[in-house]
């Protein structure tokens, strides 16, 4: 009990210090349903927050799954989930989607983006202009970008993938990708787009920095390497923030679990563990 | 007890001449619910629980259906069945909705599954059945029936990761992605199936058919291509449709291999897409009582159909078989 009385009152200390309403009351005495869904490249952000607010919160029930970056709006507009993660700002117009209106986009992480392609490929850097060539299908050959002389398999997540969103915003800045060809494929998850880098020799694609791994080339754009210290100085500009979408302003336990995760405790702790960046860390 | 147990002899002795069950024995030991109704209730109750339970699957298959059909038809509010079928532009982020591509990659797909797939099963099947020393035979039909409990989802990675550089070292293609690496990662799923039922077929054929055979002087081989094989026909129609049904509704092995781009499957390595794998490339990401979403529950309901026709065809088969 008095284990549990100084965990509450550092919760409260936590929501005063990151808010500047100092309404959250007594965090302890929160109680209710917390229903999450949407984005599966916020998933485990967002397991982690609802491990740890359960514990200082023992009377809220959270349930969170993911399905694509897309139902999270959707749920939150059909009144299935309280809050709906995605990776993008749902409430503004985006590349293909249109956007919701009546949700408020509650950030809650920086994830940056990286082009990625397989270990065989010689260029090391490419600039916006040569990568919106390249994913529009104008250039196909990588010697027409500096590399060697051989055919670009361009390698593009399906329609409606968050990364995919924030890929075209950033990094391609809005133009548009292509669709058909014989040296180009989609993948259905992070996780594939992984292996068919890895694999495919030419290949080029797009990925979570959290993703790039030893036997990818992740490369610089405009020269600079994608890396968190680069995210945070405003050098690497292909970085999106996660969002959490709810109905109107958030109220009640779903305000106090998106006022837990935006706090310096959790944003510079697990979040950092968890290889996204804080939000804080953006000027 | 010794009631209970004149009673049962009763019940045993007379049960053949009785009409209905329990009909033989008397009421009549006071209580209102005595044994006999007792026995009346319960056959009644069961009765009407197996009644129910039967309708129970067909209301799920209709249901099924209705559901599909429902939302898939909304698609035909917005865009003419015509375009549906018939055109090849699939980009639903511009309002085109032609799922010609998808259909004909389906049926395209299964077509070069099965012209690698039948021969090679038969032949495994026919070599199971005829030639085979009998403890190969033991060894092998095990195995095979384990193939066939492997997950699609191991297929279609070991597919992915050893199939399509295998495939593009063998023949210096840019990727391997497309319907020959599908059709081939379908080929081994297929192949225990059809080759296990095929071999179930041959192996009935009457000893007599082999018999006469070699009297007339036929050779083994003769004997095998023009009496055991023609003989076990509808069982290795039987065998090779329900391949094909598997073929047809596979997803996961197929999706992680055929490229999913939409684009008509005109070469063996072009990356393309099919029914499936287009429904769950997508359906995570559209949105709800769209028409894109419409037009993925249509293409649903077009694989349902195809499944469940294939399926009357495979009762058509078995009752030939039954008749010969």
């Amino acid at each position: 009990m008095k284990l549990f009385k100084s965990l509450s009152v550092a919760a409260m200390a936590i929501a005063l210090v990151t808010t500047s309403v100092s309404v959250a009351g007594a965090a302890s005495s929160l109680s209710g349903k917390i229903v999450i869904n949407g984005s599966s490249a916020l998933l485990p952000l967002t397991l982690q927050a609802a491990n740890e607010f359960k514990k200082l919160n023992p009377k809220v029930k959270i349930s969170a799954s993911a399905a694509g970056s897309v139902t999270g709006p959707q749920s939150v507009r059909k009144g299935i989930a309280d809050i709906g993660a995605v990776d993008w700002d749902a409430s503004t117009d985006v590349p293909g989607f249109k956007k919701f209106d009546g949700q408020v986009a509650n950030k809650v992480a920086v994830i940056p983006f990286a082009a990625v392609v397989n270990k065989n490929v010689k260029s090391d850097s490419l600039t916006t202009k040569q990568l919106q060539d390249i994913f529009s299908g104008k250039v196909t050959n990588w010697k027409d970008v500096g590399g060697a002389d051989a055919d670009i398999i361009v390698v593009n997540r399906a329609f409606g993938s968050g990364t995919r969103v924030n890929f075209q915003m950033k990094a391609l800045q809005g133009s548009d990708f292509l669709s058909k060809g014989s040296n180009y494929k989609e993948v259905k998850s992070s996780g594939d787009m992984k292996t068919a880098i890895e694999t495919t020799p030419n290949a080029i694609g797009y990925i979570d920095l959290v993703y790039v791994t030893s036997s990818m080339k992740a490369l610089q754009i405009n020269g600079v390497a994608p890396s968190e210290a680069n995210v945070i100085n405003g050098t690497y500009k292909v970085w999106g923030y996660g969002y959490y979408m709810t109905k109107g302003k958030p109220e009640g336990a779903v305000k106090a679990f998106i006022e837990y995760i935006q706090s310096k405790k959790f944003q510079n702790g697990s979040l950092k563990k968890l290889k996204f960046i804080p939000i804080s860390a953006i000027k | 007890m010794q009631l209970e147990n004149t009673a049962q002899s009763t019940l045993v002795g007379t049960k053949s001449s009785s009409t209905e069950l329990g009909g033989s024995i008397k009421a009549g030991s006071g209580k209102k619910f005595d044994r006999k109704n007792r026995l009346l209730f319960y056959n009644r109750f069961f009765k009407i629980a197996c009644i129910a339970s039967a309708a129970f699957v067909c209301l799920i298959l209709f249901s099924i259906l209705f559901f599909m059909f429902r939302t898939g038809i909304l698609t035909f509010r917005d865009v003419s069945p015509m375009t549906f079928f018939f055109s090849s532009d699939w980009s639903p982020e511009n309002e085109s909705y032609g799922a010609f591509i998808f259909i004909f990659g389906t049926f395209a797909l299964t077509l070069l599954t099965l012209l690698i797939s039948v021969p090679l099963s038969v032949i495994i099947a026919v070599f199971l059945a005829e030639i085979a020393p009998k403890w190969m035979r033991n060894l092998l039909r095990p195995v095979l029936d384990l193939l066939v409990g492997i997950p699609s989802v191991v297929y279609g990675f070991l597919g992915m990761t050893i199939l399509i550089p295998l495939l593009r070292d063998l023949t210096g293609t840019n990727m391997g992605d497309g319907i020959l690496a599908a059709a081939i990662v379908l080929t081994i799923m297929v192949l225990p199936t059809i080759s296990r039922i095929s071999d179930d077929a041959i192996s009935v054929v009457p000893r007599k058919y082999r018999d006469a055979s070699y009297a007339l002087g036929a050779t083994r081989f003769q004997t095998i291509f023009k009496v055991i094989i023609p003989a076990a026909r509808s069982g290795i129609m039987y065998a090779v449709i329900l391949g094909m049904a598997r073929a047809i509704g596979e997803t996961m092995a197929v999706v992680m291999v055929i490229g999913n781009t939409p684009q008509l499957a005109d070469a063996l390595f072009k990356p393309t897409s099919v029914l499936t794998s287009n429904i769950v490339m997508q359906i995570a990401n559209v949105p709800f009582d769209s028409t894109w979403n419409n037009a993925l529950y249509m293409m649903g309901f077009l694989l349902l159909v195809i499944s469940l026709l294939m399926i009357v065809i495979v009762r058509l088969f078995q009752r030939k078989g039954a008749q010969q």
